[in-house]
């Protein structure tokens, strides 16, 4: 239904302005179907657990037409995660579970939820696993071509700028990104949070999912500026175990990145279960 | 699963609302007699009312018939009580296993909400990942097992199932009934 090639040529077409307004809002980057109204169908085609279950209050008296949908939602979301990130003194920690959900069967336990967009910048992946997958890969060429026109490393907050603009334009159509553009620049260790209803926000810790109230009550109580790098990654890693523990949608395994001015890093990988078991053992030894 | 004059009921012990985990010792396999194992899946409050509803009526039963009631008649019982609610039903989807008659037969029955019975001769499942469960123990399973291999079995059947429903887990516990009694182990599960 995507084809890559139409999103390059407009890329080649540009001009000496690459970011002119043109090509960045133009919303024939990516091939729409050849149909009256291509906006809903394809919102139409989605089958997301939560657009459904959204929809069925509406469409009460509708029963036919809530039917009608579900049998043609062929675009099935794999949802449930999650992702954290918080920039500190020192840096950026990112912390992921790697779980994808198609409702409660468990798709697959090894999905990669960090993609890195340049050696510096690291981009999460929620919602939409193709959605996300294709926006940030897009993110890394678009950034790879300002750093080969300007002679200079893109900042966070301009790449994270074009992210949003673009996902601004297919607004509506469906898509589900909730990703964190994370790096380090000269402006020091960066933190924004992109959406696909638009939103852009800057803070020092976000957590994205539907783990994520349980990440938040384990990172909001832990986090500080002046973290030292072990207490940051302890902390990052905790917060995503008991997301895992406590969110049946979360799960598989904890991967844990540190960004620093030397570039990222991909610190540990941790079986989430074991780790529980772990952290209980450990508990236990205190405790006595 | 039933074996050679044994059978086996395994659950897990999760109690959950929708993507939250809220407790992880909830027990939903009951002991009837010594002949006779219970166990549901579903609602949980209904779980909770019809256990008290069939312990009643077995304390009943046994105080007037004053004899142990056999699995095959306690699963007519519950197939009754549940087609009673046929119009209000109770969201729960039972397991009956049991040895029957003299020669400890084994005697499994599945029932689904309103109390359509079922008597397979291998296995029975139930619950969020009976899709699951029921390709696992289609593989695992065979006829004749002893107690022992039979426990294997199962045990491996539910938490290769188990690990691939985000509903399911948080600690598991397996009962194996033979003529000699229960034997109740609990594995050690995914907590994620």
């Amino acid at each position: 239904m995507f084809t890559l090639g139409s999103v390059l040529d407009n890329e080649l077409k540009s001009t000496v302005e690459d970011f002119s307004f043109e090509t960045n809002f133009s919303t024939n980057q990516l091939m729409l179907p050849n149909i009256e109204k291509p906006f809903e169908f394809a919102q139409s085609i989605i089958g997301l657990e939560k657009d459904l279950q959204e929809n069925e209050n509406q469409l009460m008296f509708h029963q036919q037409k809530k039917e009608e949908r579900k049998e043609r939602a062929l675009i099935k979301g794999y949802k449930g995660t999650t992702t954290l990130a918080f920039i500190y003194e020192k840096g950026t920690v990112i912390a992921v579970d790697s779980r994808a959900t198609s409702g409660q069967y468990i798709a697959s336990q090894s999905v990669q939820k960090v993609v890195p967009i340049n050696s510096y910048m690291l981009g999460t992946l929620a919602g939409g696993a193709a959605d996300c997958q294709f926006f940030l890969a897009h993110l890394g060429r678009i950034c790879n071509l300002y750093e080969l026109r300007n002679n200079e490393t893109i900042s966070v907050a301009a790449a994270s700028k074009l992210l949003n603009n673009i996902l601004y334009s297919y607004r509506n159509y469906g898509l589900s990104v909730g990703s964190m553009i994370c790096g380090y620049d000269t402006r020091g260790p960066q933190l924004y949070y992109i959406d696909s209803d638009g939103s852009r926000l800057k803070n020092s810790l976000f957590s994205v999912g539907s783990g994520s109230p349980f990440a938040y009550g384990v990172l909001d109580a832990g986090y500080r500026w002046d973290l030292s790098k072990e207490e940051a990654l302890d902390l990052g890693r905790r917060a995503i175990c008991a997301a895992t523990f406590k969110d049946s949608y979360s799960g598989g395994t904890i991967k844990v990145y540190h960004i620093d001015e030397n570039g990222w890093v991909k610190i540990s990988d941790d079986d989430a279960s074991e780790l529980w078991y772990e952290y209980e053992k450990k508990e236990k030894k205190e405790k006595k | 699963m039933a074996g050679k004059n044994c059978v086996a009921i395994a659950g897990d012990t999760r109690f959950g609302v929708r993507n939250q985990t809220v407790a992880l010792d909830s027990n939903r396999i009951f002991k009837i007699n010594n002949r006779t194992l219970f166990g549901m899946t579903g609602l949980n409050t209904d779980i909770l009312t019809l256990r008290e509803s069939f312990k009643f009526q077995m304390n009943l039963y046994n105080l007037e018939e004053e004899r142990e009631i056999s699995p095959k008649t306690f699963a007519h019982n519950v197939a009754q009580t549940l087609y009673s609610k046929r119009f209000g039903p109770y969201f729960i989807t039972p397991i009956i296993a049991g040895l029957e008659g003299e020669d400890y037969t084994p005697f499994l029955c599945a029932t689904d909400l309103i109390g359509a019975m079922e008597f397979p001769k291998s296995f029975v499942v139930a619950g969020t990942g009976e899709e699951s469960l029921m390709g696992v123990c289609e593989t695992f399973y065979k006829e004749n097992m002893e107690p022992d291999e039979l426990f294997e079995v199962i045990s491996q059947c539910l938490l290769a199932a188990v690990d691939r429903d985000a509903l399911s887990g948080w600690g598991s516990v397996v009962h194996v009934l033979t003529k000699d009694g229960i034997t109740t182990k609990r594995l050690r599960t995914r907590k994620d």
